[in-house]
């Protein structure tokens, strides 16, 4: 287990490497850094001035050497809006994002194991349908519209929750309940299809011959199987649930990772964009480490080594 | 042969599913009678009805299928027609199952002691410390050695066998009255076949229990069963006791099966060697189904149905058995 460990961290740093070579192309992707920099009617005398003082005159693998080296110590340089290093800004606004996903994904479990399981034992039935058709909408349904909905119901009409900003659990509730939707729509189906299979599985029909009652025959001998396969859903669902925080952030005036990122683009605040994305990259890789430990808690026929 | 001694009684037992191709009509018209602590073989070729005939007696037939007809007589109740409830408490407790899958019937996400002790605390008023001493003490009766060990495995770890073996265990948890084996060793070893029905020949001498044994075999069949079953195209063609079927076979069916079986020690023989196949489930002729491939048909044979003749201890499906029939009518080409 140690070993496997130390083996899948060892992995990481080549990944690492590849996320922090793409970030840093990303800033001569978008234009000349300097020239952001810069106001419009800067001087050409200046321009070189900054160009050398940021040694962006030298060849480009020696910049990305000096990018590597900056990253190592945690420095994305500093953003132009705030005027200050830009790692402890996305790091102040990391807790938040987290708490937000974390509060969709249980709303979005609470929502599609439940669902998924009864839709598969009363497989074509009424229930089968509507929610198979909620799961559907679900996932048509853009976030923004059922942000902007919620907010019109809850917020507007019957003015009992927050529509903005956050700090109190009730300001959570509109944002994890926009996200948490979009994200268990496609759960609920998988979970289904996945019920479903097992149902049909040969140990379900042993475990009827031995005279199981119905709830523990659904729960314990089929759902138990399914574990695997929804832990892998959940977090196959984490970039669902790192692209809806964007929006459902913006949508909710929420002061996450995902409003920070989204003002820093249209601000082309290149140093708060580098960090930002560096720091979800990292997020996604520990996530999904902690994915693969996880199928070894649940799944005794998964071996490491 | 009195009815005390009458362990289940299948009262032409009518199991369809309701396909959308039509309805198949897998079990029609079976009856049959299991004494108390006897083995009854039943025998016939893949898709005969052999498994959907014992999945009903344990009503574990899902939809599409069915039991239309009939009545499975246990014990004075009818379990056809009890509730889901009582029936579960039939269920792993008086009557038990092996499976033809050893590789998949065990559940892979739990260790495969827990899944024995489960039975037992379903159906005896035991703690769970008790029900895993139980559990380890049937592991020791099955033949497997490091019982305690083998308790904490899960299925992936063990053999085809091994698996099978603590599917037996399981099912002789509870000490059953009866014990429905759906070819158990079909899918294991031959070195291992011939292990796993000396252990169920032994486990009924000591607790006395009544089987139900399916197979394609008949050398297991000489080994194992005082009474068997031959089954055609879903119904019973053919019924005796072990010796008088081997020795004085009438349904040319069985005498075909018989003819393609050269010794009866020879386990891996499966009965195929009678040319033509088997009518469809879902249209049945009108006639002896038998008779596309029958060599001794009569023109009688092909409109009308025979029913089974003969007296309790040897019945059969063929009409060569009414002499009137035979009498009158040619035989065909
Ligand atoms: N779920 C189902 N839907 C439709 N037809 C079925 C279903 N299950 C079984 N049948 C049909 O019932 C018939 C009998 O099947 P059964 O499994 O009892 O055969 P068997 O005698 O056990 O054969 P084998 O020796 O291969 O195990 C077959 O024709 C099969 O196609
Ligand atoms: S009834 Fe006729 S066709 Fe059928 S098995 Fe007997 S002889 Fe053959
Ligand atoms: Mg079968």
């Amino acid at each position: 287990m140690a070993k496997y460990l130390r083996k899948r961290l060892l992995e990481i740093i080549p990944v690492l490497l590849f996320i922090t070579f793409i970030v840093f192309f990303l800033v001569f992707w978008v234009g000349d850094p300097v020239a952001l920099m810069l106001p419009e009617d800067a001087k050409q005398e200046d321009i070189e001035n900054l160009r050398s003082a940021l040694k962006l005159d030298e060849p480009m693998l020696v910049q990305f050497g000096y990018f590597v080296s900056n990253v190592v110590q945690g420095d994305f340089g500093k953003s132009f809006r705030y005027g200050e290093d830009a790692l402890p800004i996305v790091l102040e606004r990391l807790p938040s994002t987290l708490t937000l996903a974390f509060t969709s994904m249980i709303i979005a479990v609470l929502i599609a194991i439940p669902a998924g399981i009864i839709s598969a034992i009363r497989r074509n039935s009424a229930t089968d349908v509507f929610v198979t058709g909620f799961s559907i909408l679900g996932k048509a349904m853009p976030s923004f519209w059922l942000g902007i909905m919620l907010i019109l119901i809850f917020g507007v009409i019957f003015k009992i929750l927050p529509v903005s900003g956050n700090g109190t659990w009730a300001h959570l509730v509109l944002p994890s309940i926009t996200l948490g939707t979009a994200v268990s729509a496609e759960m609920t189906r998988l979970v289904r299809s996945n019920m479903l299979a097992i149902l049909q599985q040969d140990y379900i029909r042993t475990a009827i011959s031995k005279g199981v009652k119905p709830l523990s025959l659904i729960l314990k001998h089929g759902f138990k199987n399914a574990l695997v396969p929804v832990i892998t859903i959940m977090f196959l669902q984490i970039s669902t649930l790192v692209s809806g925080a964007l929006v459902t952030e913006v949508v909710f005036a929420y002061p996450g990772l995902g409003q920070l990122l989204v003002q820093a683009v249209s601000g082309r605040d290149m140093a708060i964009i580098q960090a930002a994305i560096f720091v979800v990259a990292i997020m996604v890789i520990l996530l999904n480490l902690l994915a693969d430990l996880l199928y070894k808690v649940f799944d005794p026929r998964i071996k490491y080594n | 042969m009195t009815m005390e001694n009458v362990a289940l009684e299948v009262k032409d037992l009518k199991t369809f599913f309701h396909t959308e191709d039509g309805v198949v009509k897998a079990v029609d018209g079976v009856s049959f009678n299991v004494n108390k602590g006897e083995t009854v073989a039943i025998v016939g070729e893949s898709g005969c009805g052999k498994s959907v005939t014992s999945f009903s007696i344990l009503r574990l037939i899902k939809a599409p299928g069915k039991i239309e007809e009939g009545s499975i007589i246990f014990e004075n109740k009818d379990l056809t027609k009890i509730k889901e409830s009582q029936m579960r408490d039939v269920r792993g407790n008086d009557i038990s199952m092996i499976f033809q899958e050893p590789l998949t019937s065990l559940n892979p996400v739990f260790k495969v002691g827990d899944q024995i002790a489960e039975t037992i605390l379903l159906h005896q008023d035991v703690d769970k410390k008790e029900a895993k001493k139980k559990s380890i003490e049937l592991l020791k009766k099955v033949g497997i050695g490091r019982a305690e060990q083998i308790f904490n495995s899960y299925p992936h770890s063990l053999s085809g066998g091994m698996r099978q073996r603590v599917m037996i265990a399981m099912a002789l948890s509870c000490n059953p009255k009866i014990l429905i084996a759906d070819e158990p060793t079909t899918a294991l070893d031959v070195s291992i076949q011939a292990q796993i029905l000396t252990l169920m020949l032994d486990l009924k001498k000591e607790f006395g229990t009544s089987i139900i044994l399916i197979t394609h075999d008949l050398g297991v069949v000489a080994e194992m069963a005082d009474k068997v079953i031959v089954m055609y195209a879903g119904q019973v063609v053919e019924e005796s006791d072990v010796f008088t079927l081997f020795k004085n076979p009438k349904h040319p069916y069985t005498k075909g099966l018989l003819e393609s079986t050269p010794k009866v020690h020879e386990l891996e023989d499966e009965l195929k060697s009678i040319p033509g196949s088997v009518p469809s489930a879902s249209n049945w002729p009108k006639g002896c189904r038998f008779y596309s491939r029958c060599s001794m048909r009569l023109n009688h044979c092909n409109d009308n149905a025979p029913e089974l003749l003969g007296d309790e201890n040897h019945i059969v499906r063929c009409w060569l058995q009414n002499e009137e029939v035979v009498k009158q009518s040619e035989y065909a080409k």
